[in-house]
């Protein structure tokens, strides 16, 4: 048996361009459908799409952040435990994903009933989402799992800009680029978006 | 969220086609009703530990005899194992990579659960490949988009089949593809 070994390579072949290898993206059900055949690998992907989602949706329902967390990774247990029960002929994978972790959510809330008492009145019960809170939970999920998709450096032009309160020209001086750039990837990222959310945006 | 929101028109400028401005600023509408994605903690930058296996609970009344059947039989599996075998063994991979290129040469790399460190062994299984004059080596590369992206170890083969350990450091999943490369080369020879 040959002994190999890891190696840097020159920095120029890195950047070799070979086309033919590329794939699409696998859709969210495509990736639950490979986790119902143990492929752990589809697994990180999932959770690397989704994991901010689940627990900005955590953090909606469980004000303990600590719980929220424990949610989280119990809800991505979750789906590695039933992802045998997605049907894909019955919607795509985002919903389904969705519902996983509600049921975990509301369980989590269930089984610690004290830990809710300073929850408003209308989420003690834990099962109750009004439906404007449960359009929004939805929106959320959405909006936060589509900027995965952004390149990373698309994403910090973005969260820079909306929730850092930064200005173009600051993000610029912020992160070292030119202000046209800023503006560029800003566009950019928002038509990436745009076609991601295609079906909230009709 | 930040109490101050981005003008629009400040971030898009304004020479946009009514259309696609129509299209971008229900994106940033989006933007401003979802508020920011949570950070996630160190914790929560890998997924849970799974077990590859489903537990599929025995009736109570039959569970005394079922858990004593499975422990006579993994005693006697485990002495036959040792005996036939010795005390080793490698554990089955998590996936197994089937590659192909050129003239029939075919690889099959078999990735195995991750180490306590990160790191992802490997074992690739090489045939077809000529063997290269001394001092020179084929690589194996992790692809992102068309593009050789990480380098997982170099190797030469023999005439015949080749076996390679390798180890990946990376996280496999934001990888789409593997090649095998001559070094120093960026044509792929073995492709996913």
């Amino acid at each position: 048996m040959d002994v190999a070994l890891c190696t840097a390579l020159p920095s120029d072949l890195r950047a070799a361009s070979i086309t033919f290898v590329s794939e699409p993206s696998p859709t969210d059900g495509e990736l639950i459908a490979r986790i119902a055949a143990r492929d752990r690998f589809a697994f990180e992907e999932l959770h690397r799409r989704y994991a901010r989602a689940v627990l900005g949706f955590a953090l909606r329902r469980i004000p303990d952040r600590g719980r929220a967390e424990d949610a989280t990774q119990d809800s991505f247990a979750a789906v590695w435990r039933s992802a045998s029960t997605y049907d894909p002929a019955r919607g795509p994978g985002a919903p389904w994903l969705y519902t996983v972790a509600r049921n975990v959510i509301v369980d989590a809330l269930r089984r610690s009933p004290a830990a809710t008492v300073a929850d408003p009145p209308e989420l003690a019960s834990g099962e109750v989402e009004p439906p404007e809170q449960a359009e929004a939970s939805w929106l959320a999920w959405r909006v936060h799992r589509a900027l995965t998709v952004l390149p990373e450096h698309e994403r910090p032009v973005i969260e820079l800009a909306y929730w850092s309160g930064l200005s173009q020209s600051e993000i610029a001086e912020f992160l070292h680029i030119p202000l046209g750039t800023v503006k560029t990837r800003t566009r950019s990222a928002l038509a990436r978006l745009a076609d991601e959310l295609e079906g909230e945006l009709r | 969220m930040t109490e101050r929101p981005p003008a629009f028109d400040d971030l898009v400028g304004d020479d946009l086609a009514p259309g696609e401005r129509e299209r971008l600023q229900a994106v940033h509408e989006l933007l401003l009703r979802a508020g920011p994605p949570p950070e996630l903690p160190p914790a929560l930058e890998q997924p849970p530990t799974v077990e590859a296996g489903t537990l599929i609970p025995f009736p109570r009344r039959y569970r005394f005899t079922a858990v004593a059947a499975a422990a006579a039989i993994a005693v006697v599996l485990f002495g036959a194992g040792y005996l036939l075998g010795g005390s080793g063994g490698s554990p089955p991979p998590l996936r197994t990579v089937e590659m192909r290129g050129a003239g029939g040469a075919t690889a099959s790399l078999a990735v195995f659960a991750r180490d306590d460190a990160g790191n992802w062994p490997m074992e690739l299984t090489v045939s077809g490949l000529e063997p290269l004059p001394a001092g020179e080596t084929y690589e194996l590369w992790l692809t992102r988009g068309g593009e050789l992206a990480e380098a997982c170890g170099t190797f030469a083969v023999a005439a015949g089949t080749t076996e390679v350990p390798l180890n990946a450091p990376y996280r496999l999943s934001a990888f789409d593809g593997w090649v095998v490369v001559r070094a120093g080369t960026a044509t792929p020879l073995l492709t996913t």
